[in-house]
């Protein structure tokens, strides 16, 4: 049984559409993808929390909210990540059905009239967004900035990430940059949400109960005075050369120490081979009964946590754990002999079938939850390679020992960072 | 086999008590290709202190959580493996009141099921694999040690309770749990875990008759002991919270801050239960929402952002209010809290019109929820072990009026909160 969107494109806005009685609510996910830039990133990250303040129709983010609050705890959401190189604002709207309630009205329609509103026809003055409301989205995007610091686990990957990458684009951090936040005012930001409106390649998914002419109808007239480009974002960088490995430690006051290792695998979710990567991440870090996992918390109990996973659009993969701060040699040196066995292809037949198992697992369940079954297809919309779940199941079977080998040895050591306490001086 | 249908929300739920007290419940799901499955016991990180077959017994802080851990080793390895081979992810929690050992599969559902009630029925604890496990714990509690965001809340706990074991960290403290042995571990195990104390609950892509004779089956093929009294000792709680302020010192980008309520009458169950849970939660949303006035107001000046969230929890033996995020100044948005509360005390004519869209809202939240498996599994649970029924909430929602929001409102006493701050 294949489970597929049906795609239609109306003025340069694909819009994915799947019917289905499975889940009470209908769910519809806006993306909007962009080229990570230096000069754009912070602009953009700013953006769409400047636009859910308020709307022409529904000027405030009170009125916003009680107009969601009238549609059932109808929700929008928005958000800003980085799948690759490009910078994907996403925007989720999520609607009771109302078959389940003693009501009437289409609640989908209205809900998706509202998302329109707050996301073309913004709430502008003199051709400019209003000063007080970017000031104080402004002062919130620096504290979100800032507050990664609060998740240790987060805060150290971005900084693995912001050394290992410090010469492409993928650097830069979905939320942007705080030096960059200063020189934003209602003026700038509107002449760049003119720019972002028509060019950002958009994608639009909906999954649930609802007739397809009015939902087209409503995305239409949503963006029909928008000129909308054809616009085409670069491709991810991925193969890049290492020269050495490079060792980064930084200190804060933690108790725990937060060690993360950076690798390029030289694979993505474009290529023939994506199915090995994925089998490789899984034998080596992906799961409970994976080498990490077994290693480095199982059999030395030195980490309550010890993963690995990726990020298929850029071919990278993140080795985490948390560790006694002087435990940090011995952590290394257990992960490096993991993936020095898998290069010397030290995988069981029961290992790879354990590993098949929960993969295919896993994307059989993608159909359970209304966002990662869009999440799956948006992966495949944005990598333009066609996949069905069935072909990633088939290509998951197929895949042999010597195929998770030959990944290995394509896999190259290029950051390990830890974060450690902060050591007392003049010893 | 007892069936339970619930017409608004479609459901179906299948229901069967086992001759050695075991409740099994399952929910097919049309359409889902997923089955996930719950085998919870009555038993959490507050339970230190009980009578068990006529002796009391103390046992230390965190043991309830180790012997979660140590759950998933047999004499043959980890059961981890098991569970791979068969396509399933297995997974286990402890709460204050109960320990939920879980998986998620779409394939060889039966035989996971079977799985996740073996290594459950059939701990194997020895002296090495106790201590080997004082290491992996000890990390896990220094990582809460590091999140903030758990310290503010431990923290907000810690200030309301002077004496009921919710105010112990789940996990446990370091030096706790080293001075847990095997023996203890057994003993909590034989007292807790006997099938009448204990839930299995498995929703999805599931045969309901099937289901339930196989693990019917697999219970007669095992021997139990004789169903232990269990008598649970909570101390009782003062009317006092322990200390008004508790302020801790984390690497923090914006401070941190936490008010609570602690409620001074507890021990409701079944739809009383459910009702005062519900009132509370819609009185939270109206005044605290983000269609409130407070909410906008706040948000223009700066002292909240999205992190500022409201809670109200409620279990058998103690409930309390949380509310707050991360604020520039703190001590500003608690007064702010404390005056909002106030006014609308000494003039409620602003309930009467956000009453209606609050709860409006409450019922469309329950009903997104109820597109996940994980909540049906763990909070239908949940309400079991508080004598009431998961699915009685929305009816329930429904039948709430203004008076039931205004009678609750009266209850917050500004003058009695508990406040929690982390700041670097």
């Amino acid at each position: 049984m294949r489970d597929l969107f049906v795609t239609n494109t109306v003025n340069q806005v694909r819009i994915h559409t799947l019917k289905t009685d499975k889940f009470k609510t209908n769910t519809i996910v806006v993306n909007m993808a962009y080229s990570l830039e230096e000069e754009t990133a912070t602009k953009l990250a700013l953006l769409p929390h400047v636009l859910i303040r308020g709307s022409k129709s529904f000027p405030s983010y009170k009125k916003i909210n009680e107009e969601l609050d009238l549609l059932y705890g109808s929700s929008i959401d928005s958000f800003v990540f980085k799948r690759g190189e490009k910078q994907v604002v996403q925007f989720t709207l999520e609607v009771p059905n109302e078959k389940y309630l003693k009501e009437t009205e289409p609640l989908l329609i209205n809900a998706i009239r509202l998302l329109g509103d707050i996301i073309a026809n913004p709430n502008i003055e003199n051709n400019a967004f209003q000063e007080e409301i970017v000031e104080s989205e402004k002062k919130r995007l620096e504290n979100r900035i800032n507050g990664i610091l609060d998740n240790k686990i987060q805060y150290a990957e971005q900084k693995m990430i912001e050394s290992m990458c410090q010469n492409e684009k993928y650097h830069i951090p979905a939320n942007g940059f705080l030096k960059d936040i200063k020189q934003i005012n209602g003026q700038n930001l509107f002449d760049f949400y003119q720019d972002w409106i028509r060019q950002a390649v958009i994608d639009i998914f909906a999954i649930g109960e609802f007739d397809d002419q009015p939902f087209k109808d409503s995305i239409e007239f949503t963006f029909k005075s928008v000129s909308r480009l054809e616009t085409k974002i670069p491709p991810n960088e991925i193969d890049v050369e290492i020269t050495e490995e490079k060792i980064v430690i930084d200190e804060l006051e933690i108790n725990q120490g937060k060690l993360n290792i950076g690798l390029r695998t030289y694979t993505s979710i474009q290529d023939d081979d994506y199915y090995s990567l994925l089998m490789y991440n899984g034998v080596l870090g992906g799961f409970s009964h994976s080498k990490l996992f077994v290693n480095v918390r199982e059999k030395a109990s030195l980490a309550y946590y010890a993963s690995s996973r990726l990020d298929s659009h850029k071919g990278i993969l993140i080795i985490q754990t948390g560790i006694e701060i002087d435990k940090f040699e011995q952590a290394v040196e257990i992960i490096k002999k993991q993936l020095q066995i898998l290069k010397e292809g030290e995988i069981t037949q029961k290992e790879q079938e354990q590993t098949k198992s929960i993969l295919i697992s896993q994307m059989r369940e993608i159909t359970d939850r209304p966002r990662t079954w869009i999440d799956f297809t948006y992966h495949s919309v944005l990598s333009k390679i066609d996949r069905s779940i069935e072909d990633v199941i088939e290509g998951i079977e197929k895949t042999t020992i010597e195929d998770i080998v030959a990944q290995a040895n394509k896999v190259k050591l290029d950051t390990i960072y830890f974060l450690r306490d902060k050591q007392k001086e003049g010893k | 086999m007892e069936k339970m249908t619930f017409q608004q929300v479609n459901e179906v739920i299948y229901k069967k008590v086992l001759d050695n007290g075991l409740e099994v419940y399952v929910l097919p799901k049309k359409g889902f290709r997923k089955a996930y499955a719950t085998f919870t016991t009555k038993y959490g990180s507050i339970d230190l202190s009980f009578i068990s077959n006529g002796e009391k017994i103390e046992v230390p802080e965190g043991i309830a959580h180790f012997l979660e851990h140590k759950m998933f080793e047999e004499e043959e390895g980890d059961v981890f493996n098991t569970f791979a081979i068969h396509g399933a992810q297995a997974n286990a929690f402890t709460s204050f009141d109960r320990t939920a050992y879980l998986f998620s599969s779409t394939t060889d559902i039966q035989e996971n099921i079977e799985t996740l009630i073996d290594f459950v029925q059939n701990p194997y604890f020895t002296d090495e694999n106790v201590e080997k496990e004082k290491g992996i714990i000890a990390q896990e509690i220094q990582m809460y040690q590091d999140n903030p965001d758990w310290q503010l809340y431990f923290g907000l706990i810690k200030s309301l309770y002077q004496k009921h074991p919710v105010q112990i960290d789940i996990a446990g403290t370091v030096d706790s749990i080293y001075k847990i042995t095997k023996e203890q571990l057994y003993q909590c195990y034989n007292t807790f875990y006997h099938p009448s104390n204990m839930v299995l609950f498995i929703v999805g892509n599931i045969e309901p008759e099937e289901t339930i004779n196989r693990v019917e089956n697999n219970q007669k093929n095992k021997t139990f002991q004789k169903k232990p009294m269990i008598e649970r000792i909570y101390p009782a709680e003062p009317k006092e919270n322990n200390q008004n302020l508790k302020e801790q010192k984390l690497a923090v980008a914006i401070p941190k801050v936490l008010v609570g309520f602690k409620d001074l009458s507890v021990g409701l169950t079944g739809k009383e239960f459910i009702k005062r849970e519900l009132a509370t939660a819609l009185l939270l949303e109206m005044l605290f929402g983000q269609s409130s006035i407070f909410f906008e107001e706040l948000t223009t000046k700066g002292l909240i952002d999205n992190s500022f969230s409201f809670e109200y929890q409620i279990e058998n033996n103690y409930a309390f209010t949380l509310i707050g995020g991360n604020s520039i100044n703190p001590e500003q948005l608690i007064n702010e809290l404390k005056e909002e509360i106030l006014k609308h005390q000494t003039d409620q004519t602003s309930l009467k019109e956000l009453f209606e869209r609050s709860k409006r809202k409450k019922i469309g939240e329950l009903l997104k929820k109820l597109n996940y498996p994980e909540y049906i599994a763990n909070q239908f649970t949940r309400y079991l072990f508080n004598k009431a029924n998961l699915f009685d909430i929305l009816p329930t929602m429904e039948e709430i009026t203004l008076m039931d929001i205004q009678d609750r409102l009266q209850e917050f006493d500004p003058n009695r909160i508990a406040i929690s701050i982390v700041r670097s």
